[in-house]
This record gives structure tokens, C-alpha cells and sequence, in this order.
């Protein structure tokens, strides 16, 4: 049982999440529409990793209710198999190679076809020479393509990015960059929490500001002109 | 059908990629081994007892080896999860999250099952008796079963604490110990070779243990694991 | 501060009232029992807060599936209330035990199940508070506290059974001072005062745990207004 392509919608209503006294995500409302690529923009701490983990399903919401197809949301089990989720960590086993990796998560899923879409996978991301290593051996840049991998394996409509970026020296950025190029097509979504979101400014469709638990600004990339606090805010994170 | 056939998929492929993960490392199994051994060798030298009360002794240290060195697995088998987030991989999967609860059961039932075969053997060896009986199976693997679905469940529960691998004991031992005094009581009357239905109410009780821990964690593992 | 409701007021007063009156009803009132001699008399409270404590227990895991349910934060200060609560009933009730046990049995320690359980779920208790003080958020004490709660509701009766079963297997050897193996007839005056001291210890169990959890909303109360 597949969805219906036409109900993809990230659609977020009244969304609490509470782990102290005081809410981390307090009434939160965000709807992203097939198509877009937008950019979670924010401070340090502010909750833009609670936000994709709760929208990936890995988080359960205080309050407040979550949908990607029409009624359905994260929870259903087979609404995450059109939801890839790069996470600060890689989630993979250190002592198994790339190969074994991708051949773990393609029978969780399950795939069909899983050798011809991993060999695929393997090429797409540059990790043909590094498959039977271990991943211990693996370097940084490596270990993000892997999980990059890893991702987009199952071909999912809704990529959640957290924070992708960090520590990826110039190539391995540039090799992000143009993933996410490669990646961004009208029937899919994509949510990228950005540490340094000026540079995907040319990558990207929309801009999401999260501020006090809420989302403060969602605009159109064309439109940033027209706010200059979101405008000013990022010529500062930067 | 084709979601029962996804579900005991993931379990399937989640003690495959256990036993792949031990069989690679190799340091889970001979760790657990060595950790049993040094058990009933230092009770033999902390009890001193002489060898016809020891031999009554048997079952008794058997399952205190056993549970001990099961603890051993139980936290190496959650902190596997635990490294690079591997975890979120599995609540990721589109399938029911119970079924990473079983998955994980099923591995640490296989290790700490081989390791008690392991040890029949050299427990038949130090104290002249044979414990290489099919019921004496039987009880172990009915023990074990109930001791591993009980303990994956409360080291997934521990896994969340900084305190971490020091509480699972703290957490596991009062609650496994109507277990532990079943599977003793039972293996103690097979090695005394009393007929299995002398001991079915221990038999039961083990049962009912394997059930009430296994409908826990189709029930509880989710909520544990959720953020 | 929210004013005290009058129900807990007409509580407390009870719980002052009643328990010296039952104290001294003890005292006076109850026959001195023909083998034991007067220590018998601790027997009364002995009983009373063992029983408090398993209500207790019952309550933690109800408040534990309360919160789980509803994740309405009061569902989790019923369930850790009732738990502190229970745990202080235990250890009196295994106090007053051991000194009922030794001028009878000629030692501090007697395994008979009853005991031993109260024993293991005061170990269960302190298990509870020892992964909640682990644990960094409140929204995950609350979660995991009450399924390890739950959890502990559900082995208790294991706990008790094989315990029972062990003793019915393995008697223990009673001292020469008691041939009644600490059983005794009750005359009416006895059953009456147990009855009373069982209801004494019911008033009082609701009383503090109402207190405690009143606590429990001050406390949450308090660190809105710092936040």
C-alpha cells in the first residue's frame, strides 16, 4: 500500500513537545508543500533537530498533531518508508562494511532489487572503492555519504536533514551540494536544518525560522527581501 | 499477510545482523564464556565447600553464571545500538517497533543459550555429574527465554539513565528472580532425576514468565524507546 | 499556596487519632498470645504495613499506567507518591518482622515468602528511584518509571509463588523455642485488632500519599514560577 503522491504535505498543527517544565516546540505550526526545499533556520539549541526527529518519527509529540499523507503521519509504520532521515550520527554498525550497511537497512525495509540498488546507491555517492571496509576506517566525509546512503536508499519522497554540513570539508560540501540538487524534484520535500544557510540559498525554494519554540518566518526564498529580520538573521549566521 | 511477512522480516534480519556484528568482533561470546567460568571458580574458592555438598550446588551456581554472564550480553547487545545512533536506523523502519523488541530478544536468547550449552560440559566436568540431559535443555531454554525477553526489555529501559550498564543488575535481578528460583528449583529436580512432572509447577511458572515478558515488551518497547 | 483540602484535613486528624489509639488498643486491649509472649504484639503492625506497602505498589503501577495513557504529569506524581510511600511501609514492614523474628526464632532473618517479597519489592522500590535519579529529563522519569513500575506489578505474584514453592520444598528449620512454625490461632480480640490495625494503616497510607503528592504539584508548581 502505497500513498497517494498528490496528499504529500508536511502539514504540523498546534505541535508540543515537552521534555523540562518549560516546552521545547510550543504550539508549532509548519505546512511544506510538494516541491519545496526548505531551509530550518535557527540558534543553536532552539529545537530545529526536536522538530525533524518528531517529523522522521522518532519523536513523539507532548501535543499536537503531525501529517505527511492527509491523515496519515510518522507513526503509521508504512508512512516511514517514504521518510529518509540524515541524522547527526551515521546509524550504522561500526564493525560491518558500507556494503553490509546498506544491505542491513535494504532488508528492514524490505527493498526489492537490493543488490542492483545498492550497487547503485554505492556509484551515486563515490563509495564503490570504500565498500567492504569497515566502517570504523571510514573518514567523515565518507561516513555522510554513507548515510546519505543509507537515506535515500528506499527512494523516499520526505528527505529530513540535520545540520548535513557540519564538519564536511570544501569537496565533500560541494558533493552535498549537489545531491541535494540532484535530489530536489517537484514530487519530493526536502527539510534541511542549516547551520550556515546562506551558501544553500541558491539551492534552496523556501526559508523556515524557528524561534521560541515556534516558527517565527516561512517564506519563499524570492520573498527574503521582504523581511529583513529573517534577512539580517542570516547574514549574521553566516 | 505481506505486513506479518515484513514484520518477521525485520525480527529475522535483526539477529542475523546481531549474529553478523558477534561473528565479525568476536569479543561478545568469549567474554561472556571467560566471565562464567571466573564465576564458579571464585564461588568455589569463596565457599570452600567440600565436594559432595558442591555437587548439590550445581544448578544453582549454573544459573547465577548464567545470569551474570547474560548481563554481560544484554548491555553489549543495547549498546551496539547505541553507537552511531545505530538505533534510530531500526525505529525508522516501516514496520511495528515491537519487532526490533523480538529481533533483539531473539540475539541475546541465541548468545547466552550458547553460552549455557557451553557450560553443561565443563559443569559436568568440575563436579562429576552429567548435566548433558534433554529436560536439563528443556529448562534452559525455557529459563533463558523468559531471563532474555525480561532483560532486553530493561536494558533498553537502563540505555536511556547515565547511569547506563550499572543499572540493568540493579534493575533485572529483583525482577528475574522468581526466574531464577524456577529454573534452579527445576534443573536441581532433573539432576536429581525426578520425572519433568514433578516439577511442573516450576515449568509453569517459567512459562508463565516467557509470556507476561514477551506480551511486556510487544506492549512496552515502543513507549521505552520513544523520545 | 493552594489551601489544604478539608478531606486531607479530616485525614490527618484520623491518622493522629488512630494510630495511638491502635497502639494502645495493642497494648491493652488485645490478649498477649500464649507462645510468643508479648512480642507477638508487634505482629499487628507488622502485618499492617506489609500490607500498606503492597497497596502501595499497586498504586504506583496504576499510577504508572495512568500516565502512560493520559502523559498527564499528575498520573506520574500518584505513582512515585505512592512508591516513596510504599517503600517507607516496607522497611518498617521488614523491621518490625525481624524483631518479631528474634526472640521467637533465635534469629534476625526468617525466609518465609511473605518476608522475603516484602524484601525484594523494598529492593524494587529503590530500583525505581535509582533509574529515575539516572534519567536527565522529567517527561522520561515519568515514562520509564512507569513502565518499570508496570513491570514490577506483574512479577510480584511470580515472585511470591516461587518463593512459597521454595519453602513448601525447602522447610526451614524451626528453632525449639517455636513448634508452631510462627503460625498461630487468632482469638476474636486478635482478629478484631488486626482488622483495626489494617484499617489504621489503610487511613494512613491515603494520607500520606495524598501528602506526598501534594509535594510532587508544589515542587512542578514551583519551577513554572522560576522558569
Amino acid at each position: 500500500m502505497t500513498f497517494p503522491p498528490e496528499l504529500l504535505r508536511i502539514d504540523v498543527h498546534g505541535l508540543v513537545k515537552r521534555y523540562h517544565r518549560h516546552p521545547v516546540l510550543n504550539q508549532l505550526s509548519l505546512t511544506i508543500n510538494r516541491g519545496d526545499f526548505c531551509l530550518l533556520v535557527g540558534d543553536n539549541g532552539v529545537g530545529k533537530t526536536t522538530l525533524l526527529r518528531t517529523l522522521a518519527g522518532l519523536v513523539r509529540p507532548s501535543q499536537g498533531a503531525v501529517t505527511l499523507y492527509g491523515a496519515d503521519g510518522p507513526s503509521n509504520p508504512l508512512v516511514r518508508r517514504e521518510i529518509g532521515y540524515v541524522g547527526h550520527q551515521p546509524m550504522v554498525y561500526q564493525d560491518l562494511s558500507a556494503y553490509e550497511n546498506l544491505l542491513h537497512s535494504a532488508r528492514l525495509y524490505p527493498l526489492e532489487n537490493r543488490e542492483a540498488r545498492i550497487s547503485q546507491a554505492l556509484q551515486a555517492l563515490g563509495l564503490v572503492a570504500h565498500q567492504h571496509q569497515p566502517v570504523r576506517t571510514l573518514s567523515r566525509g565518507l561516513l555522510q555519504r554513507l548515510s546519505l546512503a543509507r537515506a535515500t536508499l528506499h527512494q523516499p519522497s520526505i528527505l529530513l536533514f540535520d545540520e548535513p554540513y557540519t564538519s564536511l570539508d570544501q569537496e565533500a560540501a560541494g558533493f552535498l551540494d549537489r545531491f541535494l540538487q540532484n535530489w530536489h524534484r517537484p514530487d519530493r520535500i526536502i527539510l534541511l536544518a542549516a547551520h550556515r544557510p546562506q551558501r544553500l540559498l541558491t539551492l534552496a525554494s523556501h526559508v523556515a525560522w524557528l524561534k521560541d519554540g515556534r516558527i517565527d518566518v516561512h517564506i519563499p526564498v524570492s520573498a527574503l527581501a521582504e523581511s529583513p529580520e529573517l534577512n539580517s538573521y542570516l547574514g549574521e549566521v553566516t | 499477510m505481506k505486513a506479518i511477512g515484513a514484520y518477521l522480516g525485520v525480527v529475522w534480519q535483526i539477529l542475523r545482523k546481531d549474529i553478523q556484528v558477534e561473528w565479525r568482533g568476536r569479543q561478545g561470546l568469549p567474554v561472556m564464556l571467560m566471565f562464567a567460568l571466573m564465576i564458579v571458580f571464585l564461588f568455589n574458592f569463596a565457599l570452600q565447600l567440600a565436594p559432595d555438598v558442591q555437587a548439590g550446588l550445581t544448578s544453582g551456581l549454573l544459573w547465577v553464571s548464567l545470569a551474570f554472564a547474560s548481563t554481560l550480553g544484554l548491555n553489549r547487545s543495547i549498546s551496539l545500538e547505541r553507537e552511531n545512533n545505530a538505533l534510530d536506523g531500526l525505529l525508522l523502519a516501516p514496520v511495528d517497533r515491537s519487532a526490533i523488541f523480538f529481533g533483539k530478544t531473539l540475539g541475546n536468547f541465541c548468545f547466552t543459550t550458547l553460552v549455557g550449552l557451553l557450560l553443561l560440559p565443563v559443569f559436568s566436568l568440575f563436579y562429576g555429574q552429567n548435566l548433558l540431559r534433554a529436560p536439563l535443555f528443556l529448562v534452559m531454554l525455557l529459563g533463558l527465554a523468559a531471563y532474555t525477553s525480561l532483560g532486553t526489555l530493561l536494558s533498553a529501559l537502563s540505555i536511556q539513565a547515565r547511569t547506563r550498564d550499572v543499572l540493568l543488575p540493579v534493575l533485572l535481578y529483583p525482577l528475574a528472580l522468581p526466574i531464577l528460583i524456577a529454573a534452579v528449583e527445576a534443573s536441581r529436580g532433573v539432576l536429581a532425576e525426578q520425572p519433568l512432572s514433578e516439577m511442573s509447577s516450576w515449568i509453569y511458572l517459567l512459562l508463565a514468565g516467557v509470556l507476561i515478558f514477551n506480551a511486556a515488551g510487544l506492549l512496552f518497547f515502543e513507549t521505552i524507546l520513544e523520545d | 499556596m493552594p489551601k489544604k483540602p478539608v478531606a486531607l484535613v479530616v485525614l490527618d486528624l484520623l491518622s493522629l487519632i488512630l494510630v495511638p489509639l491502635a497502639m494502645l488498643i495493642i497494648i491493652v486491649y488485645t490478649p498477649v498470645e500464649v507462645v510468643m509472649g508479648p512480642v507477638q504484639k508487634v505482629f499487628y503492625f507488622h502485618i499492617s504495613a506489609a500490607w500498606a506497602g503492597m497497596v502501595c505498589f499497586i498504586l504506583g503501577a496504576v499510577g504508572g499506567a495512568g500516565y502512560l495513557l493520559t502523559r498527564r504529569i499528575r498520573w506520574d506524581w500518584l505513582s512515585s507518591a505512592a512508591i516513596e510511600v510504599g517503600l517507607v511501609f516496607s522497611i518498617i514492614a521488614i523491621f518490625s518482622g525481624m524483631i518479631w523474628a528474634r526472640p521467637i526464632w533465635n534469629t534476625w532473618w526468617v525466609w518465609d515468602p511473605r518476608l522475603t517479597t516484602t524484601a525484594i519489592m523494598t529492593l524494587i522500590y529503590l530500583a525505581y528511584f535509582i533509574l529515575r535519579a539516572g534519567v536527565s529529563t522529567p517527561e522520561a522519569q515519568a515514562r520509564l518509571g512507569a513502565v518499570f513500575a508496570i513491570l514490577a506489578a506483574l512479577t510480584v505474584p511470580l515472585t511470591f509463588f516461587s518463593i512459597r514453592l521454595f519453602r513448601t520444598i525447602h522447610p526451614v528449620v524451626i528453632a525449639p523455642a517455636d513448634r508452631t512454625g510462627g503460625a498461630f490461632s487468632m482469638s476474636p480480640r486478635m482478629l478484631n485488632t488486626l482488622l483495626l490495625s489494617l484499617l489504621v494503616f489503610t487511613v494512613l497510607l491515603v494520607d500520606l500519599v495524598w501528602r506526598r503528592v501534594r509535594l510532587a504539584q508544589l515542587e512542578f508548581e514551583m519551577t513554572r514560577e522560576v522558569e
